[in-house]
């Protein structure tokens, strides 16, 4: 019986100690306010933890990291406010650092390296994010069944042919947002709610699953053709599974709208926040994930496209072929991101 | 006379003067704690006053219909399943000897070992294309023949298979203790083994049935992973949408609290239903339940309907995952998560610990207390589990910061300096957002453990000159011990497969198995979570097992 | 010992009053029974006594010491009371011992008076025994030892014999009231058998519908109860209406009402009020014979008599000395 409560007690006051000494750290650790850095991520990939102990091994900056998806950390930020520790947030598209400008989370940020590297129209126009690298969003289609020659656009894909044909994830995913987001600003609101309800009725299936699902589909043939993000391929082509590279060698690749507005393209990219309390470290720590050395480390092992114009991509992509990139300014993403949510639930997209 | 003497008797001079008589520390106790678990829900609610984000008539018109059609879809289907499942395995198990029971009897709890949206992926790796299923068949020269997991039914069954040990936990107690002087009584009367069951066994055991399946239910209503993963739009991933993708948190506040009204209206719907039908529990019959031994072949059958839950909800699912683990063992694993398996068990442990105290000192400050609604209110501590985790952490997050800007404001005048956040991002939070959310998994065991002690066992201490807080420790602790036990695995076992609070409120540097396991899933690299999710299930067997143990040797 | 005014207790917030403006003394070292159907109050009575409950108005004090008042509340462990529950409530993990040890803790020689104790029950070698390990009649007196065992100013014992059989119980009953007595305590036990109080109770008091309807010594309750349900608790009686008064030609008070207890019923035997009757049916009960019997009159009346060999034609009859007076 007292064994009882002397566990319970124990863990007490293990759990008293634990907060003490977590306490310690941070009254400690914000003493030494140049030698740290804190990082609110969405990116939680093993080579982001390899270019983060780099970072650290070069500059003697600390990395603190906390995972989560970005939404969450957006809100965190917001509840956080002005005494908020995070000094540098990542996400993986641009529709939530738009979110995160709008919400005053970020600040602007003029680095020469900075503007060099990175092409305009994937920074915020006000500077306020950046993008560290890109994914593309394209038509994976059944080699032994679709031409490539039959496609051409994503508009192309509402065509009567195509009845019962296409595969796509639900609406909730935000690269489909981001999808719409960028129709609507090339073309316009009502072009882009035509668009998705023609798509809907172009479905083979209700939506469902992740990118590497709709592919699966495809080669199982369920459907002709995915609209899937470049990087998810690049996963299932490397994949473990001998039955997933088996589906990746079955469909083809193909890059969209290489003649009109180019392929849209989401970004993965970091802002330096308002009340950043190590704001030198954190543009420091930008300009490094833009350097070469660190996109090289995300070109080869994550199948994104770097940013930086002079680093190769990874054996996989370059099989695919370069292509045209859709160059309109990503914050335009951000801005139309809830229309796009909304114009999918009216079209009846899941 | 007597009449103005009552009336007197209830003037409100005498009503205070009572009330002052009538409170003791416990009654403040009772609301302090109250108070600390309902602050977050109070948080919620009171955003509701903001009134809903301007999407909200978009959703009404366009989502609603379809979150309640699933969700009622979902509580339906579900509660069939689970209640199948559930309650013949107990039943089975209870009643009859036959081969591998005691294995059996263990192995059934272990579906709860595993996160539901693991589940899910297992399952949908299984019948995919090019998924186990197919890899088998055609090793085995069959036809591939598919099976769409991913779909209303798909979701139910695998939300139903994964969370079912609720039921059979709380009904396989009560059929152990109650359930064989019911046997005998009806045997006298002549009636049949089957018409027993159905007639008598059955209604007795609705309470401890109803008390596992509302855990089940308030759970499937909170799955966010599987749901979405599957493509069903349900109340929850709405709250999900609204909050994120329409950016408008107030719009999350209001479908939150749509479905608390909805848990609410489940809950209220079964008090009123058997209040029509009172039953008395009884005292706790020491004799264990006398167990049949029936013909081979009897036996076998037995054996393959008790195993067939433990089959799909277990041993296929983690049979997917080593499969998995096997495939990415190389690049995925790492000593790493050795370590990570020692932060998650002690913060599992720590929370469970904190938790089990908290209802607990709930349940007996709110019994020593004498005030009659303070008692009504300690029955709002078990708020938290109906609310999705991810709003519950708003509900924690805004008031601890209200907290924490407060004392680094006075700090920093008092010293000069500044201070980081003191509650907010440390551990504390953490463990303060689980014990609001999983302060009803422990409320239940440990109440039904308590109740079963009859009253006058603490009134016989008192009596003897021991007052309330020593005849606990003397008297009441030893007796509910095994409820107490059984409330910290099964809080445990929450713990370690949490996701959307931990998430948001995890400090920086510290890490579960189940965010692990989450960081890949989400990046559809659902293989590399599997060595993740094994070390979930490994870590949460061990106490399974154990709970177990205690529930058999009771 | 124990003065209790004007004690009210209701429930669900004064809709059902469990106990109503009950006042009484009782003095030092005897025995009372408190006697009343189920639902009487007597329950709560107790509990108020023992400060288990509060009440909603009056006083309760003992040995002059206010305990309970609308303002005051001593808490139970602190009104050194004994209490002896209806199911034992013995400390189902703790060996006998232990249970008698649990409430005298504090005291020095407490391994003494834990075997005075239980030599005083009759348990000493059980002593390591579990409560599951007794019968019913030894839990009794274990959790009677522990009610003792720590000198209470007053012991309560609940439906002390109500889980007994009937053989089990009279002896039990005179073997707990020998120990009560022995130990010189003032003891209140509740019971709805008034056989019980009968046999062992120095006074006795009545409820009804929560209100105290009598409080007297067990002979006064018997020959001079106060209400036609008083006189109802210990023994069938017959009311005499008008209609049986002139059948028996008997000259009663208006203002009142009259009764006669069955046993008091005299047949084929001299009488003051005499008449004459058929026997409808005998029915045998053992130790005597019921027997359904038409007055002359025409009235219907059961009594039982010890007779044996009953004609069908015989004479019924009573003396007005017990001949029961109320007023209504």
């Amino acid at each position: 019986m007292t064994k009882h409560i002397l566990i319970v007690l124990m863990a007490l006051v293990l759990f008293s100690c634990k907060n003490e000494t977590k306490n310690e750290d941070n009254s400690q650790e914000s003493k030494e306010i140049s030698q740290e850095i804190n990082v609110y991520t969405h990116r939680h990939y093993e080579a982001d933890q390899e270019l983060f102990k780099r970072f650290e091994e070069q500059t003697g900056i600390k990395v603190n990291v906390i995972n989560a998806s970005a939404d969450e950390l957006i809100q965190k930020m917001t509840l956080e406010g002005d005494k908020s520790p995070a000094d540098v947030l990542i996400t993986v598209d641009a529709g939530r650092l738009h979110r995160a400008k709008t919400s005053g989370l970020l600040q602007p940020i003029s680095s020469m390296i900075l503007d060099s590297i990175i092409p305009s129209h994937l920074m915020d126009t006000d500077k306020n994010w950046f993008a560290l690298t890109k994914r593309a969003r394209v038509i994976a289609y059944a080699k032994d069944r679709i031409k490539p020659e039959d496609l051409s656009t994503y508009q192309d894909l509402t065509d009567v042919k195509w009845n019962n044909k296409i595969l796509i994830r639900s609406s909730s995913n935000i690269y489909n947002q981001s999808l719409l987001a960028s129709i609507i600003a090339n073309e316009g609101e009502e072009k882009a709610k035509q668009w998705a309800e023609s798509l809907v009725a172009n479905m083979a299936r209700s939506p469902k699953g992740n990118d590497r699902d709709q592919v699966k589909a495809v080669a199982a043939g369920e459907g002709d053709l995915a609209i899937v993000n470049t990087y998810y391929i690049g996963m299932l082509t490397n994949s473990e599974n001998p039955e997933e590279r088996k589906v990746a060698e079955s469909i083809g690749i193909f890059f969209p709208n290489q003649e009109t507005t180019g392929t849209h393209v989401n970004v993965s990219g970091a802002g330096v926040a308002k009340y950043a309390p190590n704001k030198d470290n954190a543009v420091k720590f930008i300009e490094f994930l833009v350097s070469e050395e660190a996109q090289e480390v995300f070109a080869l092992s994550n199948f994104e496209y770097p940013v930086n114009s002079n680093v190769k991509v990874s054996e996989t992509l370059k099989k695919w072929g370069s292509f045209t990139e859709d160059k309109l300014n990503l914050s335009l993403l951000g801005e139309n991101n809830k229309k796009a949510v909304i114009l999918f639930d009216e079209a009846g997209w899941k | 006379m007597k009449q103005a003497g009552s009336s007197d008797i209830f003037s409100i001079k005498n009503k205070l003067f009572r009330l002052k008589r009538d409170s003791n520390r416990w009654s403040i106790i009772t609301l302090c704690v109250v108070f600390l678990i309902a602050l977050p829900v109070l948080t919620i609610a009171f955003k509701l006053f903001n009134g809903p984000g301007e999407s909200w008539t978009h959703i009404v018109k366009n989502l609603l219909g379809d979150y309640v059609s699933n969700s009622f879809y979902l509580l339906v289907v579900c509660s069939f399943l689970v209640f199948v499942f559930g309650v013949t395995t107990a039943w089975l198990v209870a009643r009859y000897e036959f081969p591998f029971r005691k294995q059996l009897e263990w192995l059934l709890i272990l579906p709860l070992a595993i996160p539901s949206y693991i589940v899910a992926y297992a399952y949908a790796g299984v019948f995919d294309y090019g998924g186990s299923l197919e890899v088998i068949q055609r090793f085995f020269g069959m036809e591939f023949t598919r099976v769409d997991v991913m779909n209303r039914f798909g979701l139910a069954f695998v939300l139903s298979i994964s969370l079912f040990p609720y039921v059979y936990v709380s009904t396989r107690a009560f059929f152990l203790n109650q359930a064989n002087n019911l046997l005998e009584a009806s045997r006298m009367l002549g009636v049949g083994e089957i018409r027993t069951f159905f007639k008598l066994i059955l209604p007795l055991a609705r309470p401890a049935i109803v008390a596992g399946l509302i855990l089940v239910l308030m759970e499937v209503l909170n799955d966010y992973g599987a749901a979405q993963y599957f493509g069903v739009n349900t109340f929850t991933t709405g709250i999900f949408r609204s909050w994120f993708s329409l950016e408008e948190p107030e719009t999350a506040i209001y479908l939150s609290a749509l479905l608390l009204l909805l848990v609410f209206s489940i809950i209220l719907f079964e008090k009123w239903q058997r209040r029509k039908m009172q039953y008395s529990s009884g005292k706790t019959n020491n004799q264990s339940i006398y167990r049949k031994i029936t013909n081979k072949r009897k036996q076998f059958l037995i054996f393959c309907i008790v195993i067939t839950p433990v089959l799909f909800g277990f041993f296929i699912p983690v049979a997917q995952l080593i499969y998995w683990a096997v495939l990415t063992y190389s690049s995925v694993f790492h000593y790493e998560f050795l370590l990570l398996s020692v932060q998650t068990f002690s913060i599992a442990f720590i929370t469970a610990a904190v938790t089990v105290i908290l209802a607990t000192l709930l349940i007996f400050s709110s019994r020593w207390n004498r005030i009659g609604f303070i008692k009504n209110l300690s029955k709002l501590g078990v708020l938290g589990y109906a609310i999705p985790g991810a709003v519950v952490a708003i509900g924690i997050m805004i008031p601890t910061l209200a907290i924490d800007r407060w004392l680094m404001d006075l700090i920093e005048k008092i010293s000069g300096q500044s201070f980081g956040f003191i509650i907010h991002g440390t551990l504390f939070a953490l463990v303060y957002a689980y014990a609001v959310r999983f302060l009803a998994v422990a409320y239940n065991p440990i109440e039904s453990t308590t109740l079963k002690v009859s009253n006058a066992i603490p009134d016989a201490s008192k009596t003897l000159g021991v007052g309330n807080f020593k005849t606990f420790f003397k008297i009441e602790y030893p007796l509910i011990k095994t409820g107490m036990l059984s409330a910290f695995i099964l809080v445990f076992v929450d713990v370690l497969k949490e996701l959307p609070l931990t998430l948001i409120l995890k400090p920086f540097q510290v890490n579960t198995l189940a965010v692990k396991a989450f960081e890949y899933a989400s990046d559809e690299r659902v293989m590399e979570a599997a060595i993740p999710s094994l070390f979930i299930i490994f870590t949460a067997a061990i106490p399974v097992v154990f709970l177990n143990k205690l529930l058999v040797s009771k | 010992m124990l003065k209790i005014e004007s004690l009210s207790k209701s429930y669900d917030k004064g809709k059902s009053f469990a106990l109503r403006d009950v006042s009484f003394q009782l003095g030092e070292g005897d025995v009372f029974a408190i006697v009343g159907e189920s639902g009487s109050g007597k329950t709560t009575l107790i509990r108020l006594i023992a400060g288990l409950e509060t009440p909603d108005t009056g006083t309760i004090e003992i040995n002059e010491k206010l305990v309970s008042s609308i303002k005051k509340n001593v808490a139970a462990e602190k009104r050194n009371i004994g209490f002896v529950f209806q199911e034992y409530a013995l400390f189902p993990h703790l060996k006998l011992e232990e249970n008698i040890l649990y409430g005298i803790s504090k005291l020095k020689n407490k391994k003494q008076r834990a075997k005075e104790v239980l030599e005083l029950v009759g348990l000493s070698e059980m002593k390591d025994r579990y409560p599951h390990q007794l019968s019913g009649g030894q839990q009794q007196r274990v959790a009677l030892a522990r009610a003792l065992a720590p000198n209470p100013s007053l012991l309560i014992l609940d439906e002390p014999f109500s889980n007994l059989d009937a053989m089990l119980r009279a002896q039990l009953r005179n073997e707990i009231f020998r120990i009560i007595k022995q130990s010189g305590v003032t003891a209140i036990f509740v019971t709805h058998d008034t056989q019980d109080a009968l046999a062992v109770a120095d006074e006795i008091l009545i409820l009804q519908n929560g209100k105290l309807v009598q409080k007297d010594a067990a002979a006064n309750l018997y020959t001079k109860p106060s209400s036609v349900y008083v006189a109802s608790l210990f023994g069938n009686t017959i009311q005499l209406s008008k209609e049986l008064q002139s059948a028996f030609e008997c000259p009663l008070k208006t203002d009142c009402c009259h009764a006669i207890r069955n046993e008091n019923i005299a047949i084929n035997d001299e009488c003051d009020y005499v008449t004459n009757a058929t026997v409808l049916k005998k029915t045998f009960l053992g130790s005597g014979t019921q027997l359904l019997i038409k007055l002359d009159n025409g009235e219907h009346l059961t009594v039982v008599t010890k007779h044996t060999h009953i004609d069908e034609r015989i004479t019924i009859g009573f003396n007005s000395k017990d001949v029961l007076e109320f007023k209504e």
